[in-house]
């Protein structure tokens, strides 16, 4: 039996456990509703959709950005669950590698992610169709960089996931790293001017951003770009993306040689 | 170098604490062979070193002539094992359990169904068998374990410690399981139970300390030492140099 027909297991039994788990249909849910919150507070506060459809297009993305939160919760328990839960005196004693437990854990986990990545970007097109009658080629990139960027956070939470001793911990490290440290980081590169590209924070931004900058972005607040407290240069799409593949590739092989390493005792 | 199982010079450290200590012993085929010493004494340790748990700070362990750190998977192929208490995802039956784990192992259409659901009543789980386990008991879990051993009938069992968390009926049925699966596989078991050892086993190894204080026939021992008991007693309350 090849190792690829085991990956293939692997990734069905556990898609399965993401599908029997509460935490898909609870980021699906919270997706629905971000969608819902700006396509209702949008018109409701300002003074109806905005003209621009690239501006409700970026004000949209907010919904599938949040793959990136499914990420973290799916993944926190990947790797660090086997060991913390002891699961892994069962699955480790079999005859497979555990770099194609770990592939497989990792590809189950962006399947579903992608899941629901593909659930915004349906709520996005429908509801750019009803409202403006078109949807901007743009939409495609933005659905494109929400996959990669979904795909680097899941290599960071599997990084964090194999050095953590359990899942909580693994989530909350992942949480912390990219919503405060690399938050914060990012914008304190951004206010003094340097180059911050290389930011998974900024990356995410990419996803919204592909539509027109910073400013399209800010003018669905009715503010425009000088609702901006400081100079703030859209980092380019090319080089978010070079990041996240970074972060998608070394975040992946760092777990997986982690794992592979990582004793059971 | 053909034997179930052979153990040469393991020496295992955790940090600073020495757990097995050039730890030798062979197991040949069709042979039973419980391993027993007290608790920290390093049974767990060469039982997951035989797993490809852990690896080993020098020595070698072979299933079936194959080095398990070297070609994990094609030893791994040759064992059933339980390790500690088993833990299995809880969002999955045991049906669905056994099916993932056959399928890792190769297993596959009718015949694994069949297999299924005769090892399924071996441990009579029958009537659990469509239950997510996050309803199972330990006992359950144990008997679940002890399914999953079997399933692919390997030549070797390694268990460790199986009849934990066991009720009394569920002692006596794991034991002529065990029992049974032992006329025909080579058993390698770890126990406190010296009568479960005896019922099952027809060699034992004795260890402490992570050295091996004595391996021979429970009726030589018995002959040596009055009991299996005393021989257990009387070795593993000298104290190590």
């Amino acid at each position: 039996m090849s190792e690829f027909e085991k990956l293939r297991i692997v990734i069905g039994y556990e898609f399965l456990k993401h599908i029997r788990r509460k935490r898909l249909y609870v980021i699906l849910g919270l997706t629905v509703i971000a969608e819902l919150a700006v396509l209702i507070l949008v018109p409701v506060l300002g003074d109806g959709f905005p003209d621009n459809i690239m501006v409700m297009a970026a004000l949209l993305s907010v919904g599938p950005s949040l793959a990136g939160i499914g990420a973290i919760f799916f993944a926190g328990d990947a790797i660090a669950g086997e060991f913390e839960n002891k699961t892994g005196f069962i699955l480790f004693t079999n005859p497979v590698k555990r770099s194609t437990l770990v592939i497989g854990k990792y590809l189950a986990c962006y399947a579903a992610v992608a899941l629901l990545v593909i659930l915004g970007y349906v709520i996005v097109t429908i509801s750019l169709l009803a409202i403006y009658g078109s949807v901007p080629i743009e939409t495609l990139s933005s659905f494109g960089l929400c996959l990669l960027y979904a795909g680097s956070i899941l290599s960071v939470t599997f990084f964090f996931s194999a050095i953590s001793k359990g899942a909580m911990g693994a989530t909350v490290i992942t949480l912390v790293f990219i919503m405060v440290i690399s938050a914060i980081i990012d914008s304190v590169l951004a206010m003094t001017g340097q180059p911050h590209w290389f930011m998974l924070s900024t990356n995410g931004d990419a996803i919204a951003t592909v539509y027109g900058g910073y400013e399209a972005f800010m003018e669905g607040f009715g503010g425009g770009g000088g609702m901006m407290p400081f100079e703030m240069e859209t980092p380019s799409v090319g080089l978010s993306v070079l990041s996240m593949v970074l972060y998608l590739g070394v975040g992946f092989v760092l777990s997986l040689f982690i794992s592979k390493r990582r004793q059971l005792a | 170098m053909r034997e179930p199982i052979v153990i040469e010079k393991l020496t295992k450290y955790y940090n600073n604490f020495l757990a097995l200590d050039n730890l030798s012993l062979t197991v040949s085929a069709n042979e039973n062979v419980g391993l027993l010493g007290p608790n920290g004494a390093g049974k767990s340790t060469t039982l997951k070193i035989l797993c490809g748990l852990i690896r080993a700070s020098s020595g070698a362990a072979y299933i079936d002539g194959v080095d398990v750190a070297g070609k994990p998977e094609q030893a791994l192929a040759k064992i059933g094992a339980i390790i500690e208490t088993p833990e299995f995802y809880p969002f999955l039956t045991p049906e669905e359990t056994l099916g993932y784990l056959g399928r890792l192992r190769g297993m596959g259409g009718d015949e694994l169904k069949r297999r299924i659901k005769e090892v399924i009543a071996l441990v009579r789980l029958q009537d659990w068998s469509k239950v997510k386990i996050e309803k199972f008991s330990r006992g359950m879990k144990q008997r679940l374990g002890l399914a999953q051993t079997l399933l692919h009938d390997p030549p070797v069992l390694i268990l460790d410690e199986p009849g934990l968390g066991l009720d009394p009926r569920g002692v006596v049925e794991f034991r002529e399981i065990i029992e049974s699966a032992g006329k025909e596989k080579t058993v390698f078991f770890a126990s406190h139970q010296l009568v479960e050892v005896t019922q099952i086993c027809n060699q034992v190894a004795i260890i402490d300390h992570g050295r091996l204080l004595a391996y021979d026939s429970i009726a030589a021992l018995e002959k040596k030492y009055k009991s299996l008991e005393s021989a257990y007693l009387e070795l593993t309350e000298a104290p190590l140099e």
